[in-house]
């Protein structure tokens, strides 16, 4: 069967909480393997957007089809077929490494006998190895993002959604995990990254910038430059983000 | 293997890969039946008792020496009139006043019936009530004595605790501090558990993966189900071989209602905790409804002495039927049979509560 080209199909998507209209009315869509940036200032209405996309919020119009599901009517379905790491560290802090990559890869279904090639392997391209049973909660910031994301992909999924993935970590290991990014989409998975680093804009096929819960500009990074006359991601962010009501 | 028994191996994984969890598991049920009795007990002891016997038969002396010999009672003083004693009474130099009425001996010979009076001085309650209660049961059992089993009372007392032939309080409290342990295990550790992964924020790293939500309240509901039968056998184990509780046998029954009971608690606390989105929240949520649960029906206090009112609330509190199962079986030794309305209650409220805990629990907001 021939994969569609698009992973992601959203039209009119819109999320209102009583007056507040979290996201309003957007419209986009992700090609399959590419690196699609979500981009917007705090507040802005990125992570309410991907909670739709996720089936963990329901949408209050508008539709939006996932890995070829429904996001109204088949997010469970949607859920196998993608992985999810939060901008909140979100593994059993209490448990180990191991323990971790085991959960998740027997609760996505990786049968039995590969799970612990998988992790071996994982673990192994991020170098801690030597990690394998440390308990979670004790290791630094940065590899902990690390191995979310690891587990986020452990299943090999279509589309790995990943909200503020490198908030709180220095530079270094910033530019470390874009190469597991890389890495991943290498390996056929789409990658769906929301930040507020411009520079990390660069480092995506296309973006979308969203401003007071609209999308006001998708684009290749390139193209939105030469668009708005700009010499980087930050500035073109600052032309569109004078407009808006919302701020921290 | 499916989600469910991952989520198991986890949450077994997190329960005694903490070194402080299961050593609460034991050490709760341990000290709550073995020094809660010791402590929390009404039981009354030496209470002073002032004797009226208009009688003076020989009738009426043996029921004085009857009273005596009891141990839980000591002679204050002995009167000719009640209005005497009152006045013994009113000085504090007494707690209960028995009254032998005039003639007992000869109605009673005669196959008539004749009443005791008793006064207790209710000051301190629970001295004047219960020894009252004490004294009732005495004189309760003397006339059973003189008539022989099988023929209606001739001296009539109000019975109070005709199943507790020692009369002992420590027997009340046991099974309600057996429900303690099952309130505690059942209800409060998968409550607390929910609600930190909802605070660390792993919840939303379940709900966003394909783990449907029955499996993870299971995982929950069953993990610490197993764990509560674990501290409600150790708690069961204390009331048969230290205060010989349930010596008629009864095991089925009492552990069938236990499990009813757990799966009640569990399911409230799934509630609790859809409905809470910190610790502290829901603590004092559990604690509230937790007290209810305790001081309104009757596990502590007996029913029958409430206000009519809260009465007809101890209906609506599933520890009412568990408690009833429990005394019945430990110290009258009943069976399913004999229960069938509380065994009919208990699934009742464990089957409501867990269709509302399911219902309520949403992975899409």
């Amino acid at each position: 069967m021939e994969k569609d080209e698009f992973v992601i199909e959203v039209e009119h998507l819109t999320k209102r909480f009583g007056n507040f209209t979290a996201v309003d009315d957007i419209t986009f869509d992700v090609r399959r393997g590419e690196i699609f940036g979500f981009l917007g200032a705090n507040g802005a209405g990125k992570t309410t957007a991907m909670r739709m996309l996720t089936g963990l919020s329901f949408p209050t119009s508008g539709t939006g089809h996932v890995a070829g599901f429904d996001i109204r009517t088949q997010s469970e379905l949607i859920k196998k077929h993608i992985g999810y790491m939060s901008q909140k560290f979100a593994l059993y802090g209490d448990l180990t490494v191991n323990d971790n990559m085991e959960l998740f890869a027997g609760i996505y279904g990786v049968p039995r006998n590969e799970v612990k090639t998988r992790i071996d392997m994982l673990l192994d391209r991020l170098s801690l190895s030597a990690e394998k049973n440390s308990p979670v909660k004790d290791l630094p910031q940065g590899w902990k993002q690390k191995i979310a994301f690891s587990v986020a992909i452990i299943h090999k999924p279509e589309i790995v959604f990943l909200d503020e993935p490198t908030g709180g970590v220095d530079p270094a290991a910033r530019r470390q995990f874009w190469e597991l990014i890389y890495e991943a989409v290498d390996e056929g998975i789409t990658a769906f990254v929301t930040t507020h680093y411009m520079d990390e804009a660069e480092y995506c096929n296309r973006i979308s910038m969203m401003v007071d819960g609209r999308i006001d500009a998708l684009d290749s990074p390139a193209s939105l430059k030469e668009k708005y006359g700009a010499s980087s991601i930050a500035e073109v962010f600052d032309i569109l983000a004078r407009g808006a009501e919302r701020s921290e | 293997m499916g989600a469910f028994g991952y989520l198991m191996i986890k949450e077994a994984k997190q329960f005694f890969g903490n070194p402080f969890m299961p050593m609460v598991l034991i050490l709760l049920p341990l000290l709550l039946m073995l020094v809660v009795p010791l402590a929390a007990n009404m039981e009354v002891r030496d209470v002073r008792v002032t004797v009226v016997d208009r009688d003076r038969s020989v009738l009426s002396a043996e029921l004085t020496d009857r009273i005596f010999e009891s141990g839980y009672f000591v002679p204050a003083s002995y009167e000719d009139t009640y209005d005497a004693a009152m006045d013994e009474l009113g000085r504090g130099n007494t707690d209960i006043i028995v009254e032998i009425p005039e003639g007992m001996e000869r109605t009673v010979g005669r196959g008539g019936n004749a009443e005791i009076f008793i006064a207790a001085n209710a000051v301190n309650s629970t001295k004047g009530s219960i020894g009252g209660g004490y004294l009732s049961s005495i004189v309760t059992s003397f006339s059973e004595g003189i008539s022989g089993a099988g023929n209606s009372l001739p001296l009539k007392v109000v019975p109070q605790f005709k199943y507790n032939p020692h009369i002992e309080y420590k027997l009340f409290m046991v099974p309600a501090l057996m429900i303690v342990v099952i309130v505690l295990v059942g209800g409060f550790f998968p409550t607390l558990s929910i609600v930190t992964e909802k605070e660390k924020g792993t919840i939303e790293q379940i709900n966003v993966s394909p783990v449907r939500k029955r499996d993870f309240i299971f995982s929950k509901v069953v993990f610490y189900g197993i764990l509560g039968i674990f501290a409600f056998t150790i708690s069961f184990l204390i009331a048969h071989f230290v205060y010989g509780l349930a010596s008629n046998g009864g095991l089925l029954e009492i552990y069938v209602s236990a499990m009813i009971f757990l799966v009640f608690m569990a399911g409230f606390g799934l509630i609790i905790s859809n409905y809470s989105d910190t610790l502290l929240q829901s603590v004092f949520m559990m604690f509230f409804f937790v007290l209810v649960f305790m001081l309104m029906s009757g596990i502590f206090t007996p029913v029958s002495s409430m206000e009519t009112w809260s009465q007809y609330v101890t209906y609506c509190l599933p520890t009412r039927y568990f408690v009833n199962i429990l005394r019945a079986v430990c110290l009258k030794g009943s069976s399913f049979a004999d229960l069938q309305f509380d065994f009919i209650m208990l699934s009742v409220f464990a089957a409501v509560i867990n269709a509302v805990a399911v219902i309520t629990y949403r992975k899409q907001s």
